[in-house]
């Protein structure tokens, strides 16, 4: 997008002023979409997102300008604005030369088109049969499927000149089912770093089915118990309990500026010994890998918290700096148009020793979270809430009747000691997650066996 | 060609945008491009911590080929790109189902307002440093405040300045200015061992209309620092009192349900509800586009159709469901002013304001909880189920009691619209979906 040349006379604009680093972040996303609605295919979708985010760290501030117009005035104009941030003149002049270096890649980077329209347009269209004939009381099938190629090119006054090509296709089915005035809802998406060829093997109809029979459980489920009890959240989309409970309070900015409760603990016990959790920038083809971060660095495979002790946060560049530990390849950002941010790739937690039947068995009076349709956490204090999208009453050692509306509320280090049992069932979820955090939107991966928590609250409706 | 920040040569690319379309082979086409220069700035303690200003610009097209849509949407302006952008989309409209209802508003139904007071010179011609200033005295007054505050998540301050211009091929085109600002601080205290975060912030087209940088301190602290040694509640059914930014968000549910793309699906609970009771009395909910100087305001909605008044639930009785175009066509209603671009988006949608203070609901209930702050979000528009962590305060004979934290609150959309018992004086459109405080007369609360 940008030559080598243009990128080295940028960075040194930006560092006129002075300043510990500057990067020049390039952007160019092609993104298609087809839409499904009551049978026939709705509407499509076409997009470019292209332009570049130039960037200057003094200590810990930063200043950041972007332009989508290429034209080497503005993007000089960008880069003397970023550098406002630098308020004397010490620094002075500074030459910056930056030397191509190799990404190793962790998906497919050879595509540089999407497939034709009609491919797409087939993946929904199976979609829909598949649903519409799991049963009767299906009165809605709604289907989308996007697939974008984003290419980066990063470039650092430290001298590196990266590209990366990421690809991210996703087919999301929603399915309503009706019965009088009552309604059920499933829905269930899958795709990830990967190219249409991955439906072959995961096809649109058993994505289709599975919805469909999220929907006809939902339709026949009980309001949720409200107050508290055992829960045993299933493996694969219960990782959304790491990723909220866990896994946004280890992110490096809010330690380094002490306003995570985790802040300065590495070494300490946050969690029962039973609970291990890892970050994953480097798992094939997943929803959160990435080759390299958006400020140039490996997505590594980090440690967060092993047999229950801190081990790490996850650090962009900024705060990895200033914490003299440096990057863990955790600096992601939506676009061009914002800064980066430490963040989550793929997060989940390995096997344990227990098997899911003596776990079901040993729970008395509880819920069963098979998975959830997202959550959210405060990060000062921990305290998290998710909604369950399939769930079940566990009574006397067997799952029961569906519930439908549970919300779960609790604390982050308060239900990570009550972890009691880890299933040897470990698995990353269906690869439809996206993570918001600061008004930025990016995909991750979330994973993990089946755990049993001692007690939570259930805000169920149905006061016992 | 290149695109200066100017309405003329605005208008000139979309108007050049619309027809490269007709040339491509679409029966119509609508391009909507938006101009703005962003700046906003982080103080943390006594250092700018972010320093950010740009110029961004977008273009969104519709094209349509015989009642088959395709939408694209792009930050690449070079002419010959584009050129093959929309030969894309037209290519992939002929994928898509024809469909009677896929086309522009009619010409008579396009059109624009006026004087809306949407463009304010001082957010425009404020200097820089006036903004770092005030960040900082953010900073410093919430640590004055409160020597419990330690600490923050940074204050905020920012503005935006905008050029919309909206063209389309039968004809119409608009353009307006719009600009908005905010301020917003979100102190860290140390209660204990623990460490409590709480945000306010404010927003507004102009300076004079928006709460002054000491009333926003004031009220991001004591949301700090109010829910020190907060408890958990017991579990109960009781009254619930909405404080006005969690009462914002209920609506902000509401309006899913009551927007024309999730009805024609079926994905709402108020479907085929139109005439029926609903509401309590005092539920009367307005989206209106046409308010002077707020920030849901504009001359003409996502496809150039006037914005407009819309009574959508009137003494609890609901009137209509919110409509773009095509959902209005394909429902058989009219346009309301509600097309977001791309969807059914609100304009200012409001509960319309009580005669009571929330201090004088707090005193009329005798047990029950007021609740600050919510987390989580729903998706279940379709069976009309309502469930959300909160933290607030307990309530006791009519006085706050203590605060209370890690327990949710439970009820469905319809039983909360009719339990809706007393309405707050306190509206402030300082965003586009806004309400006053209420209380729901009965809701469960989980606890231990």
């Amino acid at each position: 997008m940008l030559e080598k040349e243009t990128v080295e006379r940028l960075l040194s604009t930006a560092l006129e002023r002075g300043g510990d680093y500057a990067d020049v972040f390039c952007e160019r996303r092609l993104s298609t979409s087809f839409r499904l609605q009551s049978g026939h295919i709705h509407e499509s979708g076409l997009g470019i997102t292209q332009g570049v985010g130039i960037r200057v760290i003094v200590g810990e501030s930063a200043g950041y300008a972007y332009s989508d117009d290429l034209s080497i005035e503005a993007l000089a104009r960008a880069a003397r604005i970023a550098a406002l941030i630098a308020r004397s003149h010490s620094g002075g002049q500074r030459s910056v030369r930056i030397d191509s270096a190799r990404v190793s890649p962790f998906y497919d980077t050879s595509r540089t088109a999407h497939a034709p329209s009609q491919a797409y347009v087939n993946l929904l269209e199976r979609a829909d049969a598949a649903a519409r004939a799991f049963d009767s009381s299906i009165t809605s099938v709604n289907a989308n499927v996007s697939d974008e190629l984003q290419d980066v090119w990063i470039g650092t006054s430290d001298g590196r000149w990266l590209h990366d090509r990421r690809p991210l296709i996703s087919l999301g089915v929603q399915v309503v089912s009706t019965k009088g005035r009552e309604r059920g809802h499933g829905f269930v998406g899958d795709g990830g770093r990967t190219s249409i060829a991955f439906y072959d093997e995961r096809t649109p109809e058993s994505i289709a089915l599975e919805a469909a029979r999220i929907s006809i459980t939902n339709l026949q489920a009980v309001p949720a118990p409200a107050g508290e009890m055992e829960m045993v959240v299933g493996s694969g989309g219960g990782g959304v309990l790491l990723h909220e409970a866990v896994g946004h309070g280890l992110e490096s900015d809010f330690n380094r500026q002490g306003t995570s409760l985790y802040s300065g603990r590495v070494g300490e016990r946050v969690a029962n010994e039973l609970v291990t959790i890892y970050d994953d920038g480097n798992l094939p083809g997943e929803r959160g890998s990435i080759s390299i971060d958006d400020e140039g660095n490996p997505g590594a495979h980090k440690v967060l918290v092993e047999n229950g002790i801190l081990r790490g946060y996850m650090q962009d560049h900024l705060n990895g700096t200033l914490m003299g530990v440096g990057s863990t390849g955790s600096g992601r950002r939506q676009s061009f148009r914002v800064m980066p941010q430490p963040r989550m790739c793929n997060t989940y937690m390995p096997n344990g020793d227990s098997s899911v039947e003596e776990i079901i068995a040993s729970t008395k009076r509880g819920i069963y979270a098979k998975s959830f349709a997202g959550g959210q956490v405060e990060i000062s204090r921990g305290d998290f809430v998710f909604m369950v999208a399939e769930g079940y009453l566990i009574e006397n050692g067997k799952i029961t009747t569906p519930v439908k509306n549970a919300t779960i509320v609790g604390n982050g280090p308060d239900v990570m000691t009550k972890v009691v049992a880890v299933g040897n069932d470990s698995k990353l979820a269906n690869r439809h997650y996206t993570c918001g955090k600061g008004g930025q939107y990016v995909p991750v991966g979330v994973g993990m066996p089946t755990v049993k928590i001692s007690s939570i609250t259930v805000g169920g409706s149905n006061v016992a | 060609m290149s695109l200066s920040i100017d309405a003329t040569s605005a208008l000139d690319y979309a108007q050049n945008a619309v027809d490269e379309a007709l040339r491509a082979g679409a029966s119509q086409a609508e391009a909507t491009l938006s101009i703005a220069d962003r700046f906003s700035t982080e103080a943390r303690d006594r250092a700018v911590t972010k320093l950010e200003q740009s110029t961004g610009r977008s273009l969104h097209m519709r094209v349509f080929v015989d009642g088959r849509k395709a939408s694209l949407s792009t930050s690449d302006f070079n002419l010959a790109q584009l050129r093959e952008t929309i030969a894309g989309a037209v290519a992939q409209a002929r994928h898509v189902a024809q469909d009677p209802f896929a086309l522009l508003p009619e010409p008579s139904e396009n059109g624009a307002r006026h004087d809306l007071e949407l463009y304010w010179d001082d957010v425009a011609r404020r200097d820089a440093q006036q903004k770092i200033e005030e960040a900082l005295e953010l900073e410093r007054r919430i640590r004055e405040l409160d020597p419990r505050i330690t600490n923050s998540n940074g204050s905020h301050v920012g503005d935006s300045s905008s050029t919309t211009v909206l063209v389309n091929s039968n004809g119409f085109s608009g353009a307006y200015r719009a600009t908005r600002v905010h301020r917003s601080s979100s102190p860290v205290a140390l209660d204990g061992e623990a460490k409590r975060t709480g945000a306010y912030g404010t927003a507004a087209r102009s300076l004079p209309h928006m709460e002054q940088v000491h009333a926003v301190a004031e009220k991001a602290v004591k949301r700090t620092v109010g829910l020190f040694g907060a408890r958990k509640p017991q579990t109960m059914r009781v009254p619930v009192i909405f404080d006005r930014d969690v009462a914002a968000s209920v609506l902000s549910d509401l309006f899913s349900a009551l927007s024309a793309a999730n009805v024609a699906i079926g994905n709402s609970w108020l479907v085929d509800r139109v005439g029926d009771r609903i509401g309590n009395e005092l539920v009367t909910i307005i989206d209106d586009g046409t308010m002077p100087a707020l920030l849901g305001s504009s001359p003409f909605d996502g496809e150039g159709v006037p914005t407009q008044r819309t009574a959508v639930f009137e003494s609890g009785v609901l009137r209509t469901f919110l409509y773009d175009t095509y959902y209005a066509r394909k429902l058989g209603a009219r346009s309301t002013g509600n097309s977001s671009g791309g969807g059914v988006g609100p304009n200012n949608f409001f509960l319309q304001a009580g005669t009571r203070s929330q201090e004088e609901i707090i005193a009329d209930t005798r047990r029950g909880v007021l609740v600050l702050d919510t987390i989580g979000f729903a998706t279940e528009h379709a069976s009309g189920t309502y469930s959300r962590g909160a933290r607030g305060y307990y309530i006791e004979n009519g006085e706050i009691a203590y605060p209370i934290e890690e327990f949710t609150i439970a009820s469905t959309f319809p039983d909360m619209l009719a339990g809706i018992d007393a309405v707050g004086n306190d509206l402030r459109f300082d965003g586009a979906v806004v309400s006053p405080s209420f209380r729901v007369a009965e809701m469960t609360v989980s606890g231990d």
